[in-house]
């Protein structure tokens, strides 16, 4: 996974520098950066206004932003516990996803038993049938199991939903330990449990950070499933509550307090991925790479 | 350990098989409300949940009945009003319902028809008010006879006059709403006005307030855009001349500029936004949501009269909510003696300060009128109310991708109504069809 | 779930890499017992089994009957088939989404290209801006559209002001409520949020391509175009292919961002399929028709990965 961690080796590439290249590289990277930073910086300006400035065309009032929006959100049960859930559920299923993926990863690296290629291939399998595609069943398989309106039955759902990509990110990580390391330790006595949690883990740590940052934003966003498997209002998820606010289940849509809404779930995924982008993106990208 | 491929196959079967049954079999009982010593020493909590656009009535209520009680308590969830149907329908799948609902009275129809909620029989007939309780929101939830539904509270679609704007165009309220022809005058009298006057409005882009506010155009000629029965039901849309008339009418109002430029897009959150700051003649809307918005002042000057046909009689949309009792519910003496409190005279009788309408004509005195003048015109006439009594309305008529907003906004703002109609002909049938399959 | 979980790449990536690539031990050693290997790997297989393999077994047999969500149920065979395949608005959703993602595929491609340009190189800055374009994915389109929600308002949205300061509209468009313009901005929107994610990919598969070869072809006098087309192109090919999987198959499962922008209005204009398929099963309330609904999606699906891959299958 290293060979693809641009920032660590010297990235290669067609271009040698040039002054007209060099230029190109600063008008062209700086236009592009405004172009996705603006709209972000544009939503936190909107948090800050109140609701009745957002909907205006914009005047002298456009920067005088306050913190009114998110007091409103402490006032607002509905939205903070949704934002509430939504932690509770992403973490817990980032936790979980790590935790399984990389037992699994573990077993399909270093074990031999029959039925593995057919156990693997059956994981992969769900990579081909996107959830979306079976709503249905799978709603009615979640309510047998008693599992609709449950937290606990979101957080497997979404486990199940990041495990694929995420067993295979761990496989491969297991797979570049070489098995003189583990030999050793063996040697020493140590059990499998140990052997993942002291001997392997600073070799297996970036692609179990990339699980766990994967499944949290996967589920720190997801919609669909959370509007379908939920029915209870006190266990909504920051989206949909947000959804909710939007469509004007709380009374009159107050627009600022939206945005600010919208800033709140928009915080998390943007600290979580600058602290932990290396892993993140090399993860990502061993996919497609070693493909 | 190991399997075979066919022995997985068999376990997936077997599991898929137990899943879709299993998803079936939890049959939830209903309460007998008719049986003896039912309600007495009711006591614990009632879960209840309310659509999010009457909250404030239910609320009300709920509180009185706090204050008049302690044995019951209830706690109340507002839920969204386009995922109302879906909550219930889950919830009931679920098998956690809550003890009683407060649904939209054309809601209550495909519920009752599916044998989900608690017969109420019994609590109608205790309450011997005959045609003087809502027949428009008993029917929607009545099947063989059987009431499913007690009604609640009215949200009657009536017409709202600015009797100010109407005296300064020298124009008379009763003879100028009286048909479509009136109507355009007023309208183009008012505008002309001021600079920033309208004569009417409609909220162009949100499905379920049109459908509140323009059917009855159609309605008060005796006529429906649905025909027949359930189970044998069909769109009358393409060739119905009332419909023709009344989107045609829209249209020349959009058309000469008489509506503000604002309703093109409004999804109803600015609905009554232009009414209550006095700049509109007509206003096609509920007592709902004009009062909560508007200066007493406003109020005063404002007059309440039916919607009308393009050559006279009128009509209203019977909205407003019954309360049901979902089968399997844990505490349903509780819900019985909250829905008596709910439709007791006294509580119907304070209907209008949550603004909405009481769902009994004999809360009509003499008081009660000087009080309410906006609220008596609908209670005078009950019986011009309506509402499509249809397993698809939700699908029809309250979904933004529904054909009825379709074909309003192809006909009003493109100007094709002949097209537009027939369009719409075609998805009624077709969503009529596949609601009864 | 929302499309930027789906583009993850979690959804096919790993798919082609299934075999192991060492010899597979079919018995356990001494310090890797058999039966401690099936013990780590059993949770991860009995999540997939019970939540998406089985799932997917019943949705077959549920196709087959009338199941509404509530009431009861009968087999009736193929009528669902019958009825959903000669449902217009079913078409029209379907032919709806193959519209949309026809319009953001390509455009996805372009910027994520051009993005992966700017950010492969060891330039100082290139990691910062490599930062900055993957943020929007990673905020994801549920975020996004209720941000784009209050700038696509008439006045008051920043989409108008803007486009009033250039002159080009009067600034009261009222982007939502208009099929094609609420699906240009739409489009607009995914192709600028999602276009990180492609760039992260081909950036790493372009690092990846030996600096030899480049050296080589300048020493022949060839410009930046005809190494890029000559030399990264060719040697990408497998990441693109990935990566124009991965953005169709997010598109075609779209959901959210109308849902949020849109609620697929006015009229049906904007109904995909996987909204139509949550109408007819949660709205309407008649899950058997949407399990056929479904089924016919995960052809569909199917059928166009495998068209991709076939298009884009290497040269032998």
């Amino acid at each position: 996974m290293a060979a693809v961690t641009g920032t660590v080796a010297p990235p290669a590439g067609p271009e040698r520098d040039t002054r007209v290249r060099r230029t190109l590289y600063v008008v062209g990277g700086g236009l592009a950066a405004l172009v996705f930073v603006v709209p972000l910086l544009l939503a936190l300006v909107r948090a800050g206004q109140p609701g009745d400035v957002v909907v205006a065309a914009p005047d002298g009032r456009f920067l005088d932003l306050s913190w009114v929006n998110f007091r409103l959100i402490l006032d607002q049960p509905e939205i903070w516990r949704g934002i509430v859930n939504s932690v509770v559920v992403s973490v817990a299923t980032a936790v979980l996803t790590a935790v399984l993926a990389t037992l699994a990863g573990y077993g399909f690296a270093k074990f031999g038993f029959r039925g593995r290629g057919v156990l693997f291939g059956m994981v992969l399998v769900t990579l081909m049938v996107p959830f979306q595609a079976i709503l249905t069943p799978l709603y009615l398989q979640m309510n047998a199991m008693r599992l609709t309106d449950s937290l606990l039955g979101l957080v497997l759902f979404y486990t199940t939903v990041n495990l694929p990509f995420c067993v295979f990110v761990m496989r491969n990580a297991f797979e570049s330990v070489p098995g003189e390391i583990e030999d050793s330790a063996h040697v020493d006595g140590a059990g499998t449990l140990r052997m993942i949690a002291s001997v392997l883990r600073p070799l297996v740590l970036p692609g179990a950070a990339t699980a766990a940052l994967y499944a949290f934003l996967a589920s720190w966003t997801e919609f669909l499933g959370a509007l379908t498997f939920l029915t209870d209002s006190s266990l909504y998820t920051l989206p949909v509550s947000l959804v909710n606010l939007q469509q004007g289940a709380y009374g009159q849509v107050d627009f600022g307090l939206l945005a600010a809404g919208s800033v709140v779930a928009m915080i998390p995924c943007v600290v979580l991925y600058v602290a932990l982008q290396r892993y993140y993106v090399a993860g990502l990208a061993s996919g497609s790479v070693k493909g | 350990m190991e399997l075979t491929r066919r022995q997985l196959l068999a376990l997936l079967g077997a599991g898929g098989a137990a899943a879709a049954l299993g998803g079936c079999a939890r049959d939830l009982a209903a309460a007998d409300v008719g049986a003896p010593g039912f309600g007495d020493g009711a006591g614990g909590t009632v879960e209840m949940w309310c659509r999010s656009d009457t909250v404030n009535g239910v609320q009300a209520v709920v509180d009185a009945f706090h204050a008049a009680q302690d044995r019951v308590r209830v706690r109340l969830t507002p839920i969204q009003n386009g995922q109302y149907v879906t909550k219930v329908a889950t919830a009931i799948r679920g098998g956690r319902v809550p003890d009683v609902i407060d649904i939209d009275d054309i809601y209550s129809t495909m519920f009752a028809f599916r044998d989900v909620f608690t017969d109420l029989t019994p609590l109608v007939e205790d309450l011997a008010l005959g045609d003087a309780l809502s027949p428009g929101h008993l029917a929607l939830a009545t099947k063989d006879g059987r009431h499913y539904g007690v009604p609640f509270l009215g949200d009657f679609s009536v017409l709202f006059c600015n009797t100010e704007l109407f005296e300064r165009a020298g124009l008379d309220v009763d003879e100028h709403t009286a048909s479509f022809d009136g109507i355009l005058e007023a309208a183009r009298a008012i505008t002309a006005l001021d600079d920033d006057t309208y004569g009417w409005s409609f909220p162009g882009n949100a499905s379920g307030a049109l459908g509140f506010t323009v059917q009855p155009h159609v309605w008060a000629t005796g006529t429906d855009l649905i025909a027949g029965e359930i189970g044998d039901q069909r769109g009358d849309v393409a060739g119905n001349e009332a419909l023709r008339r009344t989107l045609d009418l829209e249209r020349t109002l959009w058309d000469e500029q008489l509506v503000p430029p604002g309703c093109f897009a409004d999804d109803a959150s600015r609905w009554s936004a232009d009414y209550v700051a006095g700049r509109l003649g007509m206003f096609p809307g509920g007592y709902g949501v004009v009062a909560p918005n508007a200066s007493p002042e406003l109020l005063d000057r404002s007059r309440v009269v039916l919607l009308p046909g393009p050559d006279g009689g009128r009509a209203f949309f019977d909205g407003g909510d019954n309360l049901c009792m979902p089968a399997g519910g844990k505490n349903p003496e509780g819900a019985a003696e909250l829905i008596r409190f709910a439709v007791s005279l006294e509580q119907q009788a304070r209907m209008p300060d949550g603004f909405y309408s009481p769902v009994r004509s004999d809360v009509v005195t003499p008081d009660f009128e000087a009080e309410h003048p906006l609220v008596t015109p609908t209670l005078a006439s009950l019986d011009s109310g309506y509402a499509p009594t249809t397993l698809a309305y939700n699908l029809i008529y309250n979904q933004q991708d529904g054909p009825w907003l379709r074909m309003f906004r192809r006909a009003v703002f493109d100007g094709e109504v002949d097209a537009a109609m027939d369009e719409a002909q075609t998805t009624y049938d077709r969503i009529l069809r596949q609601a009864e399959a | 779930m929302s499309a930027p979980a789906v583009t993850r790449p979690a959804d096919a990536a790993p798919a082609r890499t299934t075999g192991p690539r060492r010899p597979a031990r079919r018995h356990g050693t001494l310090t890797h017992p058999a039966r401690t290997g099936l013990l780590l790997v059993a949770p991860a297989v009995a999540f997939v089994v019970v939540f998406v393999l089985v799932p997917l077994v019943s949705a077959v047999g549920i196709s087959f009957t009338n199941l509404p969500l509530i009431g009861p149920w009968r087999f009736i065979g193929l009528e669902n088939y019958a009825s959903v395949l000669t449902d217009p608005a079913f078409w029209r959703a379907v032919g709806y989404t193959l519209l949309y993602t026809a319009i953001v595929t390509l455009p996805i491609l372009a910027l994520g290209y051009a993005l992966a340009v700017v950010v492969r190189s060891n330039r100082r800055g290139a990691t910062a801006l490599r930062t900055i374009f993957f943020v929007p994915y990673v905020v994801g389109l549920t975020t996004l559209s209720f941000l784009m929600l209050l700038e696509a308002q008439p006045n008051s949205g920043m989409v108008n002001v803007v486009l009033k300061a250039l002159g080009i509209t009067d600034g009261t468009t009222a982007w939502l409520v208009d099929g094609p313009l609420a699906t240009g901005l739409l489009c607009a929107m995914v192709i600028w949020a999602v276009s990180g994610l492609t760039m992260v990919l081909l950036m790493s598969g372009m690092q990846g391509i030996p600096r030899e070869v480049y050296e080589s072809a300048e020493i022949d006098g060839a410009s930046w175009w005809v190494r890029e087309r000559s030399i990264t192109i060719p040697m990408l090919r497998r990441t693109i292919a990935m990566t124009v999987v991965l953005s169709v198959i997010g598109s075609l499962l779209a959901f959210t961002q109308f849902y949020i922008l849109t609620q697929g209005g006015p009229g049906s204009d904007t109904t995909t399929v996987v909204m139509a398929i949550y109408r007819r099963a949660f709205v309407q309330l008649q899950l058997g028709a949407a399990t056929a609904m479904s089924l016919v999606l995960v052809v569909i699906t199917g059928l166009v990965t495998a068209a991709q891959f076939w298009l884009l299958r290497e040269r032998s």
